[in-house]
């Protein structure tokens, strides 16, 4: 019934819009798939310490959201309406909530808070940042594709959290999952109505794929792994 | 880093401090203004539909096509009208601006930019002539067949009739309403055709009417400018109306001004929501009886047809009472 990929607001992504979804829909599988695999994994070893270091990289990404979106805001924000800067300067503040949150799960598993990018998240990071340097739509497609790659991690975490009892991280992305429909729907928005030309929408379709082959890696157990050996 | 185009954001987001050059009264309340860089240097470069954004003092912030030539840099042009119901904008410009003074503005950025079409129908009302008058000449410059139907109170307060007879290889019908009544929309919008690109730019009535001639038309045949709010968002926050909660029974009115969402939980009634301006669609209810008004960007069209949910963040009332399923 709601689908925010199929938000109103502008036509800019018209001739697009199915390459994007087939992007889209590719980020969210393979980021499911890599849920799975961790949770699989963790269902043979369900130490909380492993759980915390699944979620470090997820917690630098609501951070450097907060950064990244306050820099968009400052640097192109006149050029938007001001409806459009409001909502995402409510992401952002959302974003920070985030981080405060699932920083919170991380503390009560034992775990340490990030405070610069991880390893594992710096591919992820230094892309969504490069983005922004390429083209003032850009870092908002490649976010857009991260935060709706997240929505492929949100079933497995809970169907682990019922197996596992971890109902904090569970209610967590609870309300993480219902903001990221708010996220996921304004980029899309803001994305359509300011593509005017081809060029942009090359940006666009540039820092989705770009986005794509990036935004599931650290859902990965061998990521986790990694992460921990260092 | 990249260079932009001609309306990239980057561009549309710096403020540039202008020194006003002419000030011309092109119609009944209708000023011409043109700007120019103070040190003469060349300004941004726009296409046709492109708009600047002009900082007036009091925080006010007022959008104006330019409507020049945009092979002109080093000037830009827009066209104010005097608003009766001014709140202050457009009261400033014309009383205010003279010649040799400063305006800031930031832009240009094109939302209403020319598609590449086999022909154009331009329909313009009063002021909303000023970004059709650039794409006509854009459109004429490439040989394109374009037909322009440009609406009016009265000749007089109709702009810049004299730079549009310049304009050759086109058919232009202007029509004052105190002569010729309203435009006739029935014959130029009578059957869709999809070698024909259409633009619309003019008071709510004039877009509406247009709209609605259109309603079955091809998505994306037809281009619209408001520069004034919409109806729909003008009306959703106006008027009270009473809501009863189907579980408890109980009663509730939400005054103008006010969201649904907010008085709900007010009343102690908890709705999962996140954006709370029409978006994410976390707030959706069932509505058992009475009409929403949807002022959503996310459910179908057909979902806001059948009236069975609404988004109770942004979405209203066009029934006296609702009737929700909470």
């Amino acid at each position: 019934m709601v689908d925010v990929r199929k938000i109103r607001g502008g036509e800019g992504l018209d001739d697009i819009n199915d390459e994007l979804d087939e992007i889209l829909d590719s980020v969210v599988e393979n980021t499911r798939q890599a849920t799975e695999a961790f949770f699989a994994a963790y269902d043979e070893n369900p130490d909380p310490k492993i759980l915390a270091a699944w979620l470090q990289p997820r917690a630098w990404r609501e951070i450097d959201y907060v950064f990244l979106l306050n820099e968009q805001i400052r640097r192109y924000g006149l050029a938007f309406e001001r409806r459009h800067i409001t909502l995402l300067a409510k992401q952002s503040f959302q974003e920070a909530e985030h981080y405060e949150m699932v920083g919170r799960a991380i503390e009560s598993l034992g775990g340490e808070v990030p405070v610069s990018a991880p390893p594992q998240a710096k591919p992820w990071s230094d892309f969504l940042w490069d983005c922004l340097e390429r083209h003032p739509l850009a870092a908002i497609a490649a976010w857009n594709c991260s935060e709706t790659s997240a929505s492929g991690s949100f079933e497995p975490t809970f169907k682990a959290g019922e197996r596992h009892g971890f109902d904090e991280v569970v209610r967590i992305y609870k309300q993480i999952e219902n903001d990221e429909k708010f996220h996921v729907g304004l980029g899309r928005q803001v994305l359509a109505a300011y593509a005017k030309t081809d060029r942009d929408r090359e940006e666009i379709l540039r820092a989705m794929r770009g986005m794509r082959d990036i935004a599931w890696k650290t859902f990965t157990p061998e990521s986790v792994a990694q992460a921990r050996q260092a | 880093m990249t260079t932009f185009d001609s309306c990239s954001l980057e561009q549309a987001s710096k403020l540039l401090d202008l020194v006003i050059t002419r000030l011309d009264r092109v119609a009944e309340n209708v000023l011409s203004i043109e700007l120019a860089a103070p040190n003469g240097e060349p300004l941004p470069s726009w296409q046709a539909g492109a708009h600047i954004d002009v900082l007036l003092p009091g925080g006010i912030v007022r959008q104006y096509s330019l409507c020049g030539d945009p092979d002109r840099t080093d000037h830009w042009r827009i066209g104010v009208l005097r608003d009766p119901c001014s709140r202050g904008g457009s009261i400033y410009v014309h009383e205010e601006l003279k010649i040799g003074g400063g305006l800031t503005v930031a832009g240009p950025r094109n939302n209403f930019g020319l598609v590449d079409s086999t022909r154009y129908l331009f329909i313009a009302g009063g002021i909303g002539i000023t970004p059709i008058i650039p794409m006509i000449r854009a459109v004429a410059g490439q040989r394109k067949p374009w037909t322009l139907l440009y609406g009016g109170r009265s000749r007089r307060s109709m702009a810049f009739l004299d730079d549009i007879a310049l304009i050759s290889g086109g058919e232009t019908h202007i029509v004052p309403q105190d002569e010729f009544g309203l435009l006739d929309l029935d014959r130029f919008l009578g059957r869709y055709d999809p070698a024909t690109a259409v633009y619309c730019c003019g008071p709510s009535p004039l877009l509406n009417a247009v709209e609605k001639k259109c309603q079955t038309w091809q998505a994306g045949a037809l281009h619209l400018e408001r520069f004034a709010p919409s109806e729909k968002v003008a009306t959703r926050e106006t008027g009270s109306f009473e809501v009863e909660l189907a579980r408890s029974g109980r009663h509730i009115v939400v005054p103008p001004y006010r969201s649904l969402l907010d008085i709900l939980e007010e009343n102690g009634c908890q709705v999962t929501n996140s954006c709370r301006a029409g978006i994410c669609g976390t707030c959706l209810v069932r509505v058992l009886s009475g009409v929403p008004e949807h002022n959503d960007d996310v459910l179908s069209r057909a979902d806001q047809e059948a009236g069975e949910v609404m988004l109770v963040c942004v979405s209203r009332a066009k029934s006296d009472r609702l009737v929700l399923d909470l």
